[in-house]
């Protein structure tokens, strides 16, 4: 069965990151696919570049990019909610006339109909949040 | 459909779900839902006719439930469980 | 009536404690622009959100009643509110927009049931 993931919650704020993250790779050992992950709301955060946790911690980040090239997952991220937190990639900070930007491959900005779409492909969609 | 709480049982996000079980239905309890472990009078261990009770073990464990996790009437699952009740269950609701 | 492929939100949040609910229905409004029905189901701090009173433009937050009535537009016209959401917060029927129904509180199992796809926010 194909898996899609919707994350909410925040790296080092909430417990979801962690438990979707896990939930991802129980999913592919029982010989499932994850098609995707969407991040929304505060899961968002998940793309940012610039955490830095120390390093006795997971860098959430490191983690989702090991399974988008391990297992082909894709990393999307809603666009209108990343922006307004102030996550964004090049192309988005030079559109909007930001000095910096702290999102890049394989997370992808895209919209909410993204989600829409990875639910209609996906036999399961699952919230983490 | 497989409910899937991971705030306490007494918690307003619970309520709202146990408001929402239907017969047949399966609910698991992950991160501090686990804390339902310490309430046998919980309401949704008895939520509605035919749903059984899932407790996430790893998250039990975590946080130092696992004694009454064996206490208890719930049914303990690891993180492949996990994946096997959402094989079982067409629908997957998140109350957070 | 069948509901296959129709969509459920549920909304739980309160106006501007969260962005929760203004995200929530952009979910909503998305799927009803890509020619979806949806309909919107109120629980809890949620039923704030239909409070008709609410004035427009709290200060510096975007409101929420603009978007509220911009669900029939989109042909989202099923607002429904449990009465045990009402009685929590003291509020009566007449107190919220219009388009809100407010339904039997075990008519919610069944509900949740019917819609093939259901959504927490």
């Amino acid at each position: 069965m194909e898996y899609g993931l919707l994350v909410m919650g925040a790296p080092y704020t909430s417990a979801a990151p962690h438990s979707a993250l896990r939930f991802a790779k129980a999913v592919i050992s029982r010989g499932h696919q994850v098609a995707g992950v969407f991040f929304y709301q505060e899961g968002i955060h998940n793309a940012s570049s610039l955490m830095t946790p120390p390093q006795d911690e997971l860098n959430m980040r490191d983690a989702w990019i090991a399974l988008h090239h391990g297992h082909g997952v894709t990393l999307d991220v809603c666009i209108a909610a990343a922006l307004r937190r102030g996550v964004m990639s090049e192309a988005e900070a030079k559109r909007h006339g930001q000095a910096h930007f702290n999102l890049d491959a394989p997370f992808e900005l895209t919209g909410l109909g993204q989600l829409l779409t990875l639910q209609q492909r996906c036999d399961r969609l699952i919230t983490f949040a | 459909m497989l409910h899937v709480l991971n705030k306490p049982p007494h918690s307003e996000a619970a309520a709202q779900m146990l408001s929402t079980v239907a017969e047949g239905d399966g609910i698991l309890l992950i991160e501090d839902a686990v804390q339902a472990l310490l309430h046998a009078d919980w309401q949704g261990w008895d939520a509605a006719a035919d749903v059984s009770v899932c407790v996430l073990k790893e998250d039990a464990a975590s946080r130092g439930l696992s004694g009454a996790a064996l206490n208890s009437q719930a049914i303990l699952v690891d993180m492949e469980g996990f994946v096997e009740l959402t094989e079982q269950h067409t629908k997957i609701l998140s109350w957070y | 009536m069948s509901h296959e492929h129709e969509r459920l939100v549920i909304i739980r949040h309160a106006p501007y404690s969260s962005n929760a609910l203004r995200e929530g229905l952009d979910v909503a409004l998305v799927a009803a622009a890509f020619g979806q029905t949806v309909s919107l189901l109120f629980l809890g701090q949620g039923v704030l959100a239909l409070l008709k009173e609410q004035a427009a433009g709290a200060p510096g937050q975007k409101a929420t009643l603009p978007t509220i009535d911009m669900l029939e537009m989109y042909d989202i016209d099923q607002l429904l509110v449990p009465q045990s959401a009402l009685d929590a917060l003291n509020l009566q029927a007449a107190q919220l927009v219009d388009g809100a129904t407010v339904v039997a509180d075990d008519t919610l199992p069944e509900l949740v049931q019917r819609h093939s796809y259901v959504m927490n926010f």
